[in-house]
């Protein structure tokens, strides 16, 4: 490790820092207002204010003080299957209905573990989608369409 | 065990008839009806939708549900209702925000006039100006009085953009040609909080939330926002004997379907309102509410449409005098 | 009527059998729907709501009263066994809830916030038959810059909720905060930070945030290297308190209790801090602050009873003056309004048997989710046994539509996945999530007084210094920061040691 910082308190800084600058310079935008009358665009800025300035002294803080422990490995199939399950989900409810997409999500989010085969991945997104079907339809009552508007003919 | 696989069954079955093209009117409704509530569950509107959709499905023969989504003043609800199929099993029940949100929103998705087919009003719900206790002002010409002698030193409660609550303290300022200091609140609970303990001046509020803390005396009541007195309100004036003319507020409701739908459909879903509304049950509940069902020559298409045109650019004139927006 | 002879009338009510077998029932749907990640109680009490519309007035508000503690109970399972909190305070007890369930000791986890609920339940119930018309006017005293000030004090007291680095809890607050104002300014109707989506206009899902940036992240921490940890929680050692974690969470269960029956009778916004400030104090007084944050049982049974007593005792508004505190008691205000009956001063008098029985039957429906939950906990314990491969796309399929199905929003969805990522790499680097979700819940709340107390003083910042009550929440506010740095000051000298784990 050739960097004398910790890489933690420099990546949580610049997130503060990323945060902190996008709410304050989005927010300079709205009305400032007047002590009587705060504007929206008050609190945000004030707080993004804050926030940028916690990030430097996260951020500063870090110096010299290089992380005791090794980064553990990125989970790079994880974040894509998983979050990316998510988001099609939330793209595809409405069109591709209940049943297909719980399907697709259930098989896709099982294999974002290495510990399942695509045979058990299978079985583990056909059993929740009876579960949650009778979960979520049947017991609570959920509107939904079982199979979307994509999908008629 | 038996019973749950009958009705994953019927789900399913009920989820392909949306596949089945066309509908015969005649035989509508041969599944559910969902009526929209563009508000959270338990609020005021929620609460009509629910009773009136009760009632509705016993004439119908077929269960009416309920569904509530909130969010952006209505209209994300109502956007919703508009884009979906007009085949009669989507309805929207709003109240006066429909009337508001052209004004109030610059980029709307749906035009209110166009885009439904009006089934009929539903209720209308009067509106009370109220103050804390120890308020100064004793009658409504007292209260006319010290607001225009006061003015910006009066603070006026409301419920945030475009609430009923602003728009009942919007017409009250321009018709006495004064200006109050309005203070938002997030909804009308948090405000008759407030209201309770003396933190605020005024607000004015549907009868649904005001009549019974002025029944027990704990906020002072000046005037109805409707032409005539009110039964549950006997000695409440209105604001015309307090000689503010031309003062007609009250929240509104209205059953839409989305346009284009089946005239037969419609007047299938008019009788069955109609029906509804006639309910004794229905009709206390109301009572309770501090409202009264329509009668049934205003449960009608024409009513409400009319309504909706006159109550439209009524509000588009207010609000934008009072240059106030929700973008 | 005197006070005993008002609880007779209520328990002749709350005892009759059908009212029993309807509270029962209520507690048991709370509780099963309440545990579904992504449902928190408010949702489902709104789900549940309509079956309560058919029944008569009185069983239907006391099924309701049982749906309300099934709710919380189920929300609060749901964060001590996968990290899931439903709603604000869940997020507390998944603290160190979460970290015992990973140690194996979910069932003490479980019992002691069934069992501090069910104690601060019963006292707080007995505040709200005793002292309720009193409470509720002092509560009014509270207005706008009170709460500023309060939620102030709840704000710096919070950071104890960190166990790592002071300044970067404060961040995850500040940065809580900011997410908060996502949504349309209630003062001007300015939508901000939106993207120009309507469907951001309410602001952030709160529910999405929290499956986010605890569940989502949690199960992305333990993809990172499956085959070298154990993932999950560990096998399950007891069901049952040692006589040692009962003598451990007697005292934080009477402060629990304490303040949350105070803080719950604050209709502003009281009952959010209730869970937060009973966490940083039982952390405070623990001879052992550190294990606060590694499963230490004071952390699930102090907020839980202050959550329970403020659950408890936010019915006092409601049902004295008719206010609701919080998005349950507006969904409980719609009920009453569905039987026919106006919340308001005079439903005590016009409806005693009503009035009464419903806080009668909130003792017994206390009651009986003890009965039902503890012999429960042995089931939840055993859902741990399920293989974490086969649990977690359990999980975020169960989160995504049980938030769908609340406001049928799919921006609610896509924020799941969007502080999924944030939420991961923040704990990553070594913040912590919670601090974060009161800093968002508080967001709004904060401004909003702010605002309001400029708007009502015209402008002049004194009224917070004017008026006694503020003035002195401000007082301790202060002395909290004091107490919070001077330590730490006097430490760094003596310690060559970094705070970071």
């Amino acid at each position: 490790m050739a960097l004398n910082a910790s890489r933690n308190d420099l990546a949580s800084g610049a997130i503060f820092i990323a945060f902190g600058t996008y709410f304050a310079l989005e927010a300079l935008r709205y009305d400032f207002g007047t002590p009587f009358r705060m504007g929206p665009g008050f609190m945000p800025v004030v707080l993004g204010g804050i926030l940028i300035a916690l990030g430097i002294v996260v951020a500063a803080k870090g110096m010299g003080k290089p992380d005791e422990e090794a980064a553990p490995p990125w989970p790079f199939r994880g974040i894509v299957l998983v979050l990316g399950t998510i988001l099609f989900f939330a793209a595809t409810i409405r069109g591709l209905g209940f049943i297909p997409v719980v399907l697709i999500a259930g098989f896709a989010t099982a294999l974002s573990s290495s510990r399942n085969t695509w045979l058990s991945a299978l079985i583990i997104s056909a059993g929740l989608c009876a579960l949650c079907l009778l979960i979520f339809v049947v017991g609570l009552g959920m509107i939904v369409p079982l199979v979307g508007p994509w999908l008629r003919f | 065990m038996k019973t749950v696989v009958k009705m994953l069954a019927a789900s399913l079955v009920a989820g392909s008839a949306f596949s089945v093209a066309a509908v015969m009117a005649q035989d509508y409704p041969t599944q559910p009806v969902t009526i929209v509530v563009p508000f959270s569950a338990g609020g005021p509107t929620d609460t009509v939708t629910r009773l009136v959709a009760a009632a509705m499905s016993e004439d119908l023969g077929q269960q009416v549900v309920v569904q509530n989504v909130g969010g952006a003043g209505g209209t994300l609800g109502a956007g919703q209702v508009a884009a979906a199929a007009n085949d009669g099993y989507t309805l929207l029940l709003h109240h006066i925000g429909m009337s508001t949100a052209p004004a109030l929103y610059a980029s709307l998705p749906y035009d209110p006039m166009t885009d439904f087919a009006p089934i009929g009003l539903v209720t209308e719900v009067p509106m009370t100006m109220v103050a804390r206790k120890d308020f100064e002002p004793a009658t409504l010409e007292d209260l006319i009085a010290y607001v225009k002698e006061n003015g910006e030193n009066v603070t006026y409660a409301n419920a945030g953009i475009g609430a009923a609550s602003q728009l009942c303290g919007l017409l009250f300022q321009d018709a006495l040609e004064t200006k109050l200091t309005e203070v938002p609140y997030q909804g009308t609970g948090p405000a008759m909080t407030d209201l309770l303990g003396g933190q605020i001046d005024m607000m004015c509020d549907q009868t649904t939330n005001t009549t019974s803390q002025i029944q027990a005396g704990e906020i002072k009541a000046y005037a109805v926002t409707t032409p005539e007195r009110i039964a549950v309100l006997p000695d409440v004036p209105t604001m015309a004997e307090g000689g503010v003319e031309n003062f007609n507020l009250s929240i509104w409701h209205g059953l839409y379907a989305p346009a284009g739908t089946d005239p037969a459909i419609v007047e299938r879903l008019t009788q069955a309102l109609q029906a509804a509304l006639a309910d004794e049950t229905v009709g206390n509940s109301f009572a309770e509410l501090g409202t009264y069902p329509v009668p049934a020559s205003e449960a009608t298409p024409e009513a409400l449409a009319e309504k909706l045109e006159g109550q439209t650019a009524l509000w588009a004139e207010v609000i934008a005098a009072a240059g106030v927006s929700a973008q | 009527m005197d006070l005993f002879a008002s609880l007779g009338l209520g328990f002749s009510v709350a005892l009759d059998p059908v009212n029993i077998l309807y509270c029962f029932i209520g507690v048991l749907l709370g509780t099963l729907v309440g545990v579904l990640p992504g449902i928190g109680p408010t949702a489902t009490i709104a789900m549940l709501l309509p079956i309560t519309f058919s029944l008569n007035p009185e069983t239907a508000l006391i099924m309701l009263a049982g749906i309300y503690y099934g709710a919380q109970y189920g929300g609060s399972t749901t964060a001590i066994l996968i990290n899931l909190p439903g709603e604000s305070s869940a997020a507390v007890t998944a603290i160190d809830g979460y970290q015992m369930a990973r140690q194996g000791r979910a069932g003490p986890a479980l019992a002691a916030a069934a069992l501090g609920s069910f104690f601060a339940g019963s006292v707080a119930t007995f505040l709200l038959a005793a002292f309720a018309p009193p409470l509720a006017r002092a509560a009014l005293n509270f207005g706008a810059p009170e709460y500023f000030s309060l939620i102030v004090l709840g704000l710096l007291v919070s950071i104890a909720l960190a166990h790592g680095s002071i300044i970067k809890a404060l961040g995850m607050i500040v940065l809580g905060l900011l997410l908060g104002m996502v949504g349309q300014d209630i003062y001007t109707g300015t939508p901000r930070f939106t993207f120009g989506l309507r469907e951001l206009f309410g602001g952030l899902n709160f529910v999405a945030v929290a499956v986010g940036v605890f569940g989502i992240a949690e199960i992305l921490r333990n993809l990172e290297n499956e085959h070298e940890r154990e993932v999950g929680v560990k096998a399950v050692k007891n069901l049952w308190l040692t006589r040692d974690d009962l003598r451990r969470i007697i005292m934080p269960v009477l402060r629990g209790t304490g303040l949350g029956s105070i803080l719950g009778v604050l209709p502003g916004g009281g009952h959010i801090l209730s869970a937060f400030a009973s966490y940083s104090a039982e952390k405070r007084l623990s001879k052992n602050p550190g294990e606060f944050g590694k499963g230490a049982i004071e952390g699930v049974a102090g907020p839980e009873s202050a959550n329970n007593a403020a659950a408890q005792t936010s019915f006092i508004p409601l049902m004295t003056l008719g206010i609701p505190a919080h998005p349950v008691m507006a969904l409980m205000i719609g009920a009453f309004i569905l039987q026919g009956i106006t919340p308001g001063p005079n439903v005590i008098n016009e409806q005693p048997a009503l009035f009464w029985g419903i806080i009668a039957s909130m003792w017994i429906g206390n009651l009986l989710l003890v009965v039902l939950n503890l012999p429960l906990v042995g089931l939840w314990v055993k859902m741990l046994s399920i293989p974490y491969r086969v649990l977690f796309p359990a999980i975020v399929l169960f989160a995504c539509i049980g938030t769908f199905s609340i406001n049928q929003n799919v921006y609610d969805i896509y924020a799941i996945a969007f502080f999924g990522i944030v939420g991961y790499l923040l704990i990553r680097f070594g913040c912590e999530p919670a601090p974060l979700l009161l800093g968002f819940v508080l967001g709004p709340l904060l401004e909003e007084h702010l605002r309001r107390a400029m708007i009502i003083s015209r402008g002049d910042p004194m009224i917070f210094i004017e008026r006694p009550i503020s003035a002195t929440l401000l007082i301790m506010a202060l002395a909290a920061v004091l107490v919070a740095v001077l330590p730490s000051i006097r430490r760094r000298r003596a310690e060559v040691f970094v705070e970071d784990d």
